[in-house]
């Protein structure tokens, strides 16, 4: 447990003094809401729903940008057998390395969010609250898959090409259950209305926070 | 290395059921009072959707054997059955496609069933996609097993969140009762038949041709050794 926070305050700090993953997620994500506001013809009102969507794509388009950089940052020196040569259980680096891309999103989402309420403003918001269960519930998801599926194509040839590729398919349920609920977020819903889809989010975190826990090791020694 | 009697016989059995399926299909089920004869494209769609299942099946636990064994020979059959099972998943979606534009009037809907299909077979071409990015063989096969595994896991996830979306996917087995007649269901059952074999002649016969492979790229690496 103390190795896991070693490790996480080691890449922040290594983030912070040359922050460059944050600012290149921050400004995609930002360029992610322009570009899609192309989809809306000048002048109409976007539909909550549709905004939802516009906002999560921006997101985890960023949020891969930001993945690459955490894992082949340790393949470069050597230092991910230095990593492995310590006396830090696979479990651990795990753990750490989906804390700090846990970080890393949230960082950015508190940047893209408030932008996303800026540049599309018709869209009200009801629930800070509830958007806040939502994001930090979808944020587990994300950062637990991405740091499975990282570790891999960072062993492969062509891995910031790959990262989308895998990533991709294996969390669009996550993400479109995030859009739905997000979307009924903006309309008022109550939360009974969604509250089975949040149960769904839910398991989504834990089964691959666990799967991470379990493969892992036999992604990293390899 | 020809293949043996015993591999003939085999194949010319899943041929012959094939052929009933065929005649069973066609000519002794009967035609659907609504759909009419685009009704008949269901039982190869349904047997196609069962092979793509078995073959994601097969992926999963081969990945899980090879990650606990490191056994190349379950990396192999994990190979086979996911170019396989992307094989099936295309007919499934193509047959899909081929039904609902008569009878939805529209070749693709956003339904949660089609979705997921669809969903299912990105995660399996990305299979596929790693497995020619990664060179060493050890390496490889880790990788492809733990893709395999993720990819599995996220089938339930996918299909419980179409659950509680609304489906229009006709719902043709419900628990207890079938809503078909009973040539229909005949029909269905060679079909499935026939598809599980041919799924048993390709996954034998490309996991040997895949073993094949592996081996001469061994012997060369031998002969190289010992050249230099």
């Amino acid at each position: 447990m103390n190795g896991l926070w070693l490790i996480v305050t080691k890449d922040l700090r290594a983030e912070l003094r040359r922050p460059e993953s944050l600012i290149s997620m921050i400004f995609f994500g930002f360029l992610l809401l322009v570009v899609l506001n192309l989809a809306i013809p000048l002048g109409t009102e976007v539909a909550p729903e549709t905004g939802a969507g516009i906002l999560w794509v921006a997101i985890t388009f960023a949020f891969v940008l930001g993945l690459a950089r955490t894992m082949s940052r340790e393949k470069e020196n050597r230092c991910l057998e230095g990593l492995l040569l310590s006396p830090l259980a696979a479990e651990s680096l795990f753990g750490a390395k989906m804390v700090v891309n846990l970080v890393l999103l949230l960082v950015a989402e508190l940047s893209i969010i408030p932008l996303f309420f800026i540049l599309y403003g018709d869209i009200p918001l009801h629930s800070l609250p509830m958007l806040i269960v939502v994001v930090l519930m979808a944020n587990t998801g994300l950062a637990a898959t991405g740091t499975l599926f990282s570790a891999i194509t960072a062993g492969t040839s062509r891995n910031e090409a790959l990262l989308p590729l895998l990533f991709y398919p294996v969390v669009i349920p996550l993400v479109s259950i995030t859009v739905k609920v997000t979307g009924m977020i903006f309309l008022g819903a109550a939360v009974a209305e969604y509250e089975s889809w949040l149960y769904v989010m839910a398991a989504y975190g834990l089964i691959f926070t666990g799967l991470g826990v379990l493969l892992f090791g036999q992604i990293i020694t390899e | 290395m020809r293949s043996s009697l015993r591999d003939r016989i085999y194949i010319i059995l899943t041929a012959l059921v094939f052929v009933t399926a065929i005649y069973m299909v066609f000519i002794h089920a009967p035609t659907e009072r609504v759909m009419g004869p685009i009704q008949k494209i269901f039982y190869f769609h349904l047997a196609c959707a069962l092979a793509a299942f078995l073959s994601f099946l097969t992926a999963f636990v081969s990945g899980i054997f090879y990650l606990v064994r490191r056994d190349l020979q379950w990396d192999i059959l994990g190979a086979a059955s996911v170019e396989i099972g992307l094989v099936f998943t295309t007919l499934v979606l193509i047959t899909g496609v081929l039904w609902g534009r008569p009878v939805w009037n529209a070749w693709w809907t956003w339904d949660p069933r089609l979705t997921t299909s669809l969903i299912l077979w990105f995660i399996y071409a990305a299979c596929l996609i790693l497995r020619f990015s990664v060179d060493r063989q050890d390496k490889r096969a880790a990788f492809c097993a733990v893709m395999a595994i993720a990819g599995f896991v996220d089938v339930p996830i996918v299909f419980l969140s179409a659950r509680l979306w609304r489906t229009i996917h006709p719902v043709v087995i419900r628990a207890g009762s079938i809503d078909m007649a009973p040539a229909m269901i005949q029909a269905l059952l060679v079909a499935l038949a026939a598809f599980t074999m041919l799924w048993v002649v390709l996954l034998y016969q490309r996991s040997r041709t895949l073993f094949m492979h592996n081996r001469i790229q061994l012997l060369e690496k031998q002969l190289d050794g010992e050249q230099t």
